[in-house]
């Protein structure tokens, strides 16, 4: 037995699960896009249809458009507010970025809807502006989408940018001034190239999250066509009868995201600054009015996304008959939603824990190969969970469904298939994020165990697992709390006995019902705050016993 | 506790033979060092003999017992590694039970045995500490006290202070040493610094991309480097390619860009030979022109150059003749003696300690 039979196993293993899981129904999705139905003629019908109707067409401008505009916007509220929040004094750094990192956490479509409620037709903001002879109408539109969308997505530029911004070395900095560059050209000549890539990879991921989305445009989009929910109806409506459309709407999609992800990484390839920030960036220090004006805008950032947060949770109290809001406070909207059936309830926290259960049991060990046993199958794989990332919820779960439909293994309509869908997105998380974890211990640390006498096995076990438990901890949290929300494979995989909240409160929206999706629409905020609150308390308790 | 034999050792990664066919024969008990540049292999070969890495070719042998093939966790290997290695989430006593708890040894007997490692390195009191509650010195300490209370067939150390202070790392390798002969115990010592390697060791390797280059003793390694290799890379020495010219009764004359050596007599070399020699800095001395010289010297008139005042020692470059230069190391010079830059000295040096290879040696 070679030393590491442990570990070329499990790799075996894991990969392959993906290449079952993932590889093989996307690679269907792809030859059913070049088929009329299944088992079809070989044809490129469904392309040409794609390119000549108009509706496919304007999905595809609408979706590109939509989501570079809302880099755009997350790029021009996000860059500066990094910036101030990084190089200046301003008061309660900690809070602006535990609050800034909220709107990740919530479903992007309960912010859609509460948004409505402001701004739509008779929304109560829209009422209060057209009394006073504002010429608004609503939201509705790509105005609606792009604004939420940035709104929900900005963290990503912001986090990113921040770390970028914090680990440019004071001294890079002065190097520039002492070479005879003023502080605003050092800045633009060194600093900016510097935290580029960070911006940048912040932006992919607006990008790629916004183009996939689905429930937002479903609520604000008014018929208007998007890619991700034009697969769905394409799905839903015209099933069995042009499912190659499906298909091949489905690959554009992906060969959007996929394009834009080898864009950045052939763009990072050549921008590999490895900071080594030995000394913090100096912070200027303001006083008086300058830093309260700067403190104010930074919370006023970060503290607008979460309006329709609270909005949602204030009107769960009210009265409700179907979409008209009678402000009296009233338990009946949790009243209804419960009795109504605790099986959405159940069913979410259920399949968000198996999820996050499966994802971590693949994802750790898949991080540890990705990181300490690099050769030819780890290669691979670490290519093969990159797949994830670049294909849509919606079209996931349409390749889910049309691989375990029929054949050896027939998941279609259990909830299975849900915690399958769940898992395979949210697992290349947990398997990245296990990998930074490892990446930052030292390898000797094993070797050290190994060497006196535990097999690298147990070593993982004892060793390991221990010293990235905090890491693994959040990490499942946050997987869990994005799982719990989860909408845009949920639609298209669910099966009436396995409804979950999103899709009862998704369902609520389209029919009217807002009492029910209010309610729910607060579980779900609760379900997603409550954890993240413990989780830094964990964090923080992990870390002073730790190091 | 064992000797190591190491036998006709290949390690390649891809196209780059990091270890190349070396044998190396380790006697029971004795304090062994790999010395080389970085990237010579030694850590590599030094990996093989952990079982982190598995030769391509060759053997391993603790004593009779063949141990290529094993896995780690069953070689009876204790190893300190460069950066500690202290596991951070266990105290300080945990850490060095560590292994005895893979070998399932009772409590008390665990108790009993990392109070004695705990006492050998000096890190009594401390048994409750956590790492980040400790210095690098301490946890070198810890490092070698979980290593050595397994009692390991063979201590394996790969560059274990680099990461200390200067000071801290004088002072921690001759606690090693005394360890390490106390315990008798077999070790290989890994470092690139040779003045590491000369103070520790019974015996040195030095290795050169992958090659073992010497094997003998720290004294020998120095006074009779077997290659212009090894003499330029423990300690400083001048190298000069010289012609010889002719040979008299107990040395021989060799040119270098015009300027005259007294080289010794050694069979094979003859007039016409271009060879490589090799005068140490301290070997040569700054003399007063009226000095009476002993036949066993040779003479050379040059002019100092560059001056670099160390304290205990002067480093003087001398320039001789156009374009020959000579460095030369006064030892406990006086303050009158010092040499500013310009002035002319006579250097004179021992002809028989210069060293002569083959003008085609690396």
């Amino acid at each position: 037995m070679r030393k590491n039979t442990f570990w070329n196993l499990t790799a075996l293993l894991i990969f392959i699960a993906v290449i079952f899981f993932l590889v093989i129904p996307v690679t269907r999705i792809i030859l059913g896009s070049f088929q009329i139905e299944e088992g079809g003629a070989w044809t490129l019908k469904n392309y040409q249809s794609f390119a000549a109707y108009r509706t496919y067409w304007r999905s595809l401008t609408n979706s590109i458009g939509v989501s570079l505009a809302a880099s755009v916007l997350t790029i021009l509220a996000a860059v500066p507010l990094a910036f101030v929040v990084s190089r200046w004094n301003v008061a309660g750094k900690s809070y602006i970025i535990a609050l800034s990192t909220i709107p990740l956490m919530l479903p992007s479509f309960i912010c859609a809807y509460s948004w409505v409620i402001l701004l739509g037709r008779s929304g109560i903001i829209t009422g209060f502006l057209q009394s006073l002879g504002v010429p608004f109408t609503s939201i509705y539109g790509h105005g609606g989408i792009i604004m939420i969308f940035s709104m929900q997505l900005y963290p990503y530029v912001f986090l990113m940018t921040l770390s970028g911004f914090n680990s440019v070395d004071e001294s890079i900095e002065e190097a520039g001034r002492s070479l005879g560059t003023g502080p605003v050209k050092t800045f633009i000549k060194v600093s900016m190239p510097l935290v580029l890539p960070s911006i940048l990879s912040g932006t992919l991921l607006v990008f790629m999250t916004a183009i996939e989305n689905f429930g937002v445009p479903m609520i604000i989009g008014e018929q208007r066509p998007f890619l991700a929910v034009q697969a769905y109806m394409e799905f839903t409506s015209d099933i069995g009868q042009h499912p190659g459309m499906c298909y091949a709407i489905s690959v554009v999609l992906m060969l959007i995201t996929l394009s834009s992800l080898m864009a950045q990484r052939y763009y990072l390839r050549k921008r590999n600054f490895i900071q080594s920030a030995r000394g913090r960036p100096l912070i200027k220090q303001w006083h008086g009015w300058r830093r309260r004006l700067a403190t104010a805008y930074c919370f006023g950032v970060v503290l607008t996304p979460l309006i329709p947060f609270f909005v949602a949770i204030v009107i769960s109290f009210m009265e409700m008959r179907g979409p008209v809001i009678h402000p009296n406070f009233s338990l009946d909207n949790y009243i209804y939603a419960f009795k109504h059936s605790y099986r959405p309830i159940f069913n979410s926290y259920f399949l968000a824990t198996m999820a996050t259960l499966a994802s971590v049991l693949v994802g750790v060990p898949t991080g540890y190969i990705l990181t300490r046993r690099r050769s030819g199958i780890g290669d691979v794989l670490d290519l093969a969970i990159m797949l994830p990332f670049t294909i849509a919820g919606t079209v996931l779960g349409i390749a889910l469904i049309v691989m375990f439909n029929t054949g050896i293994l027939v998941l279609t309509g259990t909830w299975m298939i849900l915690a399958l869908s769940y898992t395979i997105r949210k697992m290349p998380f947990i398997a990245r994020s296990s990998a930074s974890i490892l990446y930052q211990l030292d390898p000797s640390l094993d070797e050290a165990s190994i060497s006196l006498g535990f097999s690298p096995m147990k070593t993982f076990f004892k060793v390991t697992i221990r010293l990235m438990a905090a890491g693994i901890v959040s990490g499942a949290i946050l997987t869990w709390v994005t799982t719990v929300s989860e909408l845009s494979s949920t639609i298209v995989l669910q099966t009436p006995g396995w409804s979950t909240m999103t899709v009862e409160m998704f369902q609520g929206i389209i029919s009217g019902e807002m009492g029910v999706a209010n309610a729910f629409a607060s579980i779900l905020i609760v379900s997603a705050i409550v954890p993240m609150l413990l989780m830094m308390r964990f964090v923080r308790g992990e870390r002073a016993s730790l190091f | 506790m064992a000797g190591i034999r190491i036998q006709e050792v290949t390690k390649r990664f891809g196209n780059l033979v990091a270890v190349n066919s070396v044998g190396l024969d380790i006697q029971k008990g004795e304090f062994f060092t790999l010395l080389g540049p970085s990237g010579c292999g030694k850590t590599t070969l030094l990996r093989c003999v952990a079982g982190f890495l598995e030769p391509e070719a060759g053997h391993i042998f603790f004593g009779d017992r063949r141990v290529d093939g094993i896995p780690t966790h069953k070689r009876g290997v204790g190893m300190v590694f460069q950066n500690y290695a202290v596991f951070p989430h266990l105290s300080v006593q945990e850490n060095v039970t560590y292994g005895l708890k893979a070998r399932k040894v009772g409590a008390s007997e665990q108790e009993r045995r990392s109070r004695e490692a705990l006492a050998m390195v000096q890190l009594e009191g401390l048994e409750h500490r956590l790492p980040n509650q400790l210095s690098g010195g301490q946890l070198q300490r810890v490092a070698i006290a979980r290593a050595l209370v397994i009692e390991p067939e063979v201590l394996l150390m790969d560059e274990p202070l680099s990461n200390l202070d200067a000071k801290l790392r004088v002072e921690m390798r001759g606690e090693i040493r005394q360890l390490q002969k106390a315990m008798g115990i077999t070790t290989i010592y890994v470092t690139h610094d040779q003045e590491e390697a000369l103070s520790i060791s019974d015996r040195i390797a030095v290795m050169d991309l992958g090659n073992v280059r010497q094997i003998a003793e720290p004294w020998e390694i120095y006074t009779r480097p077997a290659d212009p290799f090894i003499a330029g890379f423990i300690g400083s020495t001048n190298m000069l390619s010289v012609e010889v010219l002719e040979q008299k009764d107990d040395h021989m004359v060799a040119q270098c860009s015009g300027v005259l050596f007294g080289v010794p007599l050694l069979e094979g070399i003859v007039p016409g030979r271009r060879i490589k020699i090799s005068i140490r800095p301290e070997v040569v001395d700054i003399a007063a022109p009226q000095d009476w010289l002993p036949d066993s010297h040779w003479s050379l008139e040059g002019r100092i150059g560059r001056i670099e005042y160390l304290g205990s020692m002067v480093k003087y470059e001398a320039d001789i003749g156009d374009t020959v230069k000579l460095l030369v190391t006064g030892y406990n010079v006086e303050p009158m003696n010092l040499r500013r830059a310009g002035d002319a000295v006579r250097l004179v040096y021992p002809i028989k300690r210069v060293l002569m290879f083959a003008e085609d040696a690396p």
